[in-house]
């Protein structure tokens, strides 16, 4: 009984949050004129097509070559994300160091900024060394470590753990860094998975950063040749075909989460069942 | 001289070699943007003449800014109504998520597709079915004998479909709870069955305080991101009707990008900013003695 | 203290700076080998059409090789922003008319064509025309085409109430009953992004007594009462059922265009205000020849003056260009050339530029709504828009005393505010 409770509740749930997928993939055979008039996902008559001409896109480029531009951009700049997050969250959960308050005030107080007043500084900052119209501007920044609110995450996962870990480790010969390694990131898998799932689907759906950063073409991101056929102030375009790329470049993202969820809970989970 | 805490044989600069590659780039992108920020904030700047050096200008005039009061005042409202209620949605669920059932994986998947989805065209659309007049959700309401909810166009509730998509986006939250679930002993709660416990009441004694950190984490979060709030409002209601939807953060937009005045989209960014290290530094202060120690 | 900004202060200004520094190298007849950026907004016909156009001239000139930048219109004001800041926007642009304001309020934000006319043929545009494009009598952009706002009616529904489209203000009231009777309404009025509520007011203020609510150099024709005669009109409209209130039109449609909604779709709503470069959306919505362009409203004595008209879009070259000649030469070939006007076709609108309006006229490429509009408003004593009534700031003022009229606040009071608003945003941009 019990179970059954659960199963319709989360199936309600799941109704409710999925809608708007199966919405998108029926609009995607729809006429402008369906799309606005009808909550009703189901279009009259599909017309397969519409994926084949949205995968060739207008832009002179297929798809896949801005699929492969946006993985330019998400495969290093995870990369680099967990890799400095992972080292500076560890400098702060588990050592004492000089202006280490001052360092960790900074670190929040970087979350504290609108993104946007800092993207004009930024600006002149990449056009001074001339790396405009190139993916250093996207990427580079996650060397750093800037993205507090992983670090953050990331520094409460590690107080987490006991400290009893790291003595042992050390008894047994470990220095700083095979600690981490060894002992310390197997405990915290689904935190640094978590973390780089987050920042797969993040950079997958950024438009700012893009936008301002990347002027040419044939190095357009996904989410910036999704709007290059978005004319408002125009005599308009089909909505369909908008969608249909959208729904194709869902795809990475849905598969990478449902690749990775299973990894955000192990067998040892603990519950109410 | 200080003391510092390390294990034996740890000299005090290895934390700081740890968190180098953050030592230099919050010089680069924290402190360099900071600072142009501030200064640019005391200047009448149109983005496109040089700037003119004014003071505190345009703090003086945001004092008499009645949309930016407004817009203040929007904000706190939906940060305070907000943040608990994502977190109670996101926690629950998560702890829902961590049941050992069978098709788990897909309903983890599901549940997090809103956030996936982000600001996708479909998702304006559906806001559009579910809350106009005659939208879904009215429908559902005339079973109940409520009829014709003005959700859109009431200044008292417009505020409410912006949270309700929030909430409705509760996916990464709710992994950062599941992930720490993970973590919670599975005896924990056999034990608990054997003493008698409700699940209700393991949830409080057993679940709760032992997430306890994570759960500041999230709130810490959600507060800083209510407080800059800005992209649902400007799909879903474009900051009205009247104002009532209108946030700090699409105020800043406006005036650096519809307006041309970054000096003063700056200095509005500026107090957002020491509003928001105030907020979290009570946050910090209050739950000091009930969480871990934070660094 | 000042010394310590100063460094900060002068990375702002470096590139605006640097502008003055570096002369600007005198006209030859030789042009340079070089790449020239030319940045656009739209949508998949203009990208399309323009990619063509540009292939076409780096045939013709091997040497200037022309660097396509281009996107949807999301964006894309922030884009161009960011670039001008920076110093490091394209070379050609296609801008926007409020930009002339917001990004060269003296004149000096965009290069001044007038000094390019080796390479600039103007001859195709009426002085009226340029002027257009004319700030501080330096000539900062020439628009592509011209746009005004007409009316659109679902005739369908018309046809089926048995009215005709109205001609007067008075009929237009009286369209209004009849269709609320019939629960529906003749036509749409918003406060969001088109701003059309303030914009039929304001018409109707202006042929009513001749004066223009902005004038092109920026300063305010209307008076208080002129405002308030708008608003007080805005009202009668909506007392009438011409138009939905604010409120109602929200809860029914929601934040969504009046093209995505049910309510045009379905014809609930059954007429728009639209610029006529922008009417496509609003017809592939409904069937096919059921969208049909209706008249300007007049006062039924002759009198039908006050409607707008305004550049939808225009072709600048960027201040800081090292290569004005060249870009000059460019601008030249998208607006006059008798095969790029082929090519181009009405993918930015009717052309303004006579030659390529002769091309497309021969080619009998100009029909459907956009021209049977167009046309009207050419025998119409029509009043250009001034460039500081379509800044995004002004907008907002007018849409929201609308929005506070709507909504039921008192008219003079109001008028009042609006009016002290637009005097202060006037003088903050002068």
């Amino acid at each position: 009984m019990k179970k059954f409770i659960t199963y319709l509740i989360l199936i309600l749930m799941a109704l409710i949050m999925l809608y708007p997928l199966l919405w998108l993939l029926g609009a995607s055979f729809k006429s402008n004129q369906e799309i606005y008039s009808s909550v009703w996902f189901l279009p009259e008559n599909f017309d397969f097509n519409v994926y084949f001409n949205a995968w060739k896109t207008n832009t002179g480029y297929t798809m896949g070559h801005y699929f492969i531009n946006t993985f330019t951009v998400i495969i290093p700049k995870t990369v680099f994300s967990v890799v400095s997050s992972v080292l500076t969250a560890y400098g702060f959960a588990r050592f004492d160091f000089p202006l280490k308050k001052f360092f960790f005030t900074l670190l929040m107080v970087g979350m504290f900024m609108p993104a946007i007043v800092t993207i004009m500084p930024m600006y002149i900052f990449w056009n001074g060394l001339d790396l405009l119209d190139s993916y250093a501007p996207l990427t580079v920044p996650s060397l750093f470590a800037c993205e507090g609110m992983f670090v953050f995450i990331l520094i409460q996962f590690f107080k987490g753990l006991p400290k009893e870990l790291d003595e042992a480790s050390r008894l047994d010969g470990c220095g700083t860094i095979r600690t981490l390694i060894y002992v310390l990131l197997p405990c915290m898998k689904p935190a640094v998975i978590s973390i780089a799932v987050f920042n797969f689907l993040w950079t997958m759906n950024d438009f700012i950063n893009p936008l301002i950063f990347i002027n040419s073409t044939e190095k357009y991101t996904l989410s910036l040749a999704l709007r290059t056929s978005v004319d408002s102030t125009g005599q308009g375009y089909e909505e369909c075909k908008i969608i249909a790329m959208s729904v194709i470049g869902l795809i990475p993202s849905v598969t990478v989460f449902a690749l990775a969820q299973k990894k955000f809970i192990g067998i040892t989970a603990g519950g109410l069942s | 001289m200080k003391k510092y805490k390390n294990p034996v044989g740890v000299s005090r600069f290895t934390g700081l070699i740890l968190i180098s590659p953050f030592v230099i780039g919050s010089v680069l992108f924290i402190i360099y943007p900071f600072f142009c920020s501030f200064v640019t904030g005391m200047t009448k700047y149109d983005g496109i003449h040089p700037p003119e050096f004014i003071g505190l200008t345009n703090y003086k005039n945001m004092l008499q800014d009645k949309h930016f009061l407004k817009a203040l005042g929007v904000t706190f409202k939906y940060t305070i109504i907000f943040v608990p209620l994502k977190l109670t949605v996101s926690l629950l669920t998560a702890v829902l998520l961590s049941a050992n059932i069978k098709g788990m994986g897909f309903f983890r998947t599901a549940f997090y597709i809103p956030s996936i989805l982000g600001s996708n065209l479909a998702v304006a659309i559906m806001w559009q079915y579910l809350f106009t007049r005659g939208g879904l959700v009215n429908q559902i309401l005339e079973i109940f004998g409520v009829s014709g909810v003005s959700w859109y166009g009431d200044r008292k509730l417009s505020l409410f479909i912006i949270i309700l998509l929030r909430l409705w986006e509760f996916g990464s939250t709710m992994i950062i709870f599941l992930t720490a679930l993970k973590d919670i002993p599975r005896e924990y709660y056999e034990a608990s069955k054997v003493d008698g416990c409700s699940p209700v009441r393991a949830f409080f004694s057993i679940t709760l305080p032992l997430i306890k950190n994570t759960l500041f984490v999230n709130a810490v979060l959600q507060t800083i991101s209510a407080l800059q709030e800005f992209s649902a409002p400007y799909m879903i209601t474009g900051g009205n009707p009247m104002k009532s939807t209108y946030t700090v953060g699409m105020l800043i937009y406006d005036e650096m990008f519809s307006y041309h005045n970054a000096g003063y989209a700056n200095a509005v960014s500026w107090v957002l900013f020491v509003l928001t290290s105030a907020v979290v530094c009570i946050m910090f202060r209050i739950t000091g003695r009930i969480r871990k120690e934070l660094p | 203290m000042k010394k310590f900004l100063l460094p900060v202060v002068c990375t702002l200004t470096l590139f605006s700076c640097s502008s003055e520094t570096v002369k600007k190298t005198p006209p030859d007849n030789r042009l340079d080998k070089c790449t020239l950026r030319f940045s656009w907004w739209g949508g998949d016909d203009r990208h399309n059409a323009t990619m063509k156009a540009i292939t076409l001239w780096n045939a013709r000139h091997p040497n200037i090789e022309i660097k396509a930048e281009y996107g949807g219109w999301d964006g894309w004001t922030e884009k161009i922003n960011t670039q001008i800041s920076g110093g490091s926007q394209p070379d050609v642009m296609q801008i926007n008319y409020d930009w002339l304001v917001t990004l060269s309020s003296d004149g000096k934000g965009f290069y001044d064509l007038n000094e390019l006319q080796h390479f600039l043929d103007l001859s195709g545009f009426s002085d009226d025309i340029l002027s257009f494009g004319t700030v501080n009598n330096h000539l900062n952009a020439i628009p592509v085409s011209l746009t005004g706002r007409g009316f659109f009616y679902n005739s369908a529904v018309f046809d089926k109430l048995g009215v005709s489209f109205p001609e007067t203000w008075d009929e237009l009231l009286k369209t209004g009953n009849i269709f609320y009777q019939n629960g529906c309404y003749p036509l749409d009025l918003d406060v969001q992004s088109g701003g059309t509520a303030w914009y039929l007011s304001v018409v109707y203020v202006q042929q009513k007594t001749g004066r223009n609510f902005i004038n092109m150099d920026g300063s305010l024709g209307f008076s208080i009462e002129d405002i308030e005669e708008a608003m007080e009109f805005y009202k009668l409209m909506e007392d009438n059922h011409v138009t939905r209130n604010v409120r109602t039109r929200i809860d029914e449609d929601g934040n969504g265009a009046l093209y995505q909604s049910p309510s045009f779709i379905d014809g609930n709503v059954a007429g728009v205000l639209e610029w006529n470069s922008a009417v496509g959306k609003y017809e592939s919505v409904l069937d096919k020849g059921v969208l049909k362009a209706g008249g300007y409203l007049g006062d039924g004595n002759g009198n039908n003056s006050g409607w707008f008209v305004k550049p939808s879009l225009m072709y600048a070259i960027s201040a800081e260009t090292q290569y004005p000649d060249e870009s000059a030469e460019f601008i030249n070939f998208l607006l006059n050339d008798d095969d790029c006007a082929e090519i181009l076709g009405t993918s930015r609108g009717i052309p303004a530029s006579s030659y390529a309006f002769e091309v497309l006229e021969n080619n009998g490429k100009l029909k459907g709504l956009t021209k049977e509009n167009a046309d009207m408003l050419n025998n119409l004593d029509t009043v250009t828009i001034s460039p500081y009534m379509e800044t995004s700031r002004m907008k907002e003022l007018c849409n929201s005393a609308i929005e506070k009229v709507s909504y039921g606040e008192d008219i003079s009071i109001t008028a009042q505010e609006l009016y002290n608003d637009i005097i202060e945003y006037l003088e903050s941009v002068e």
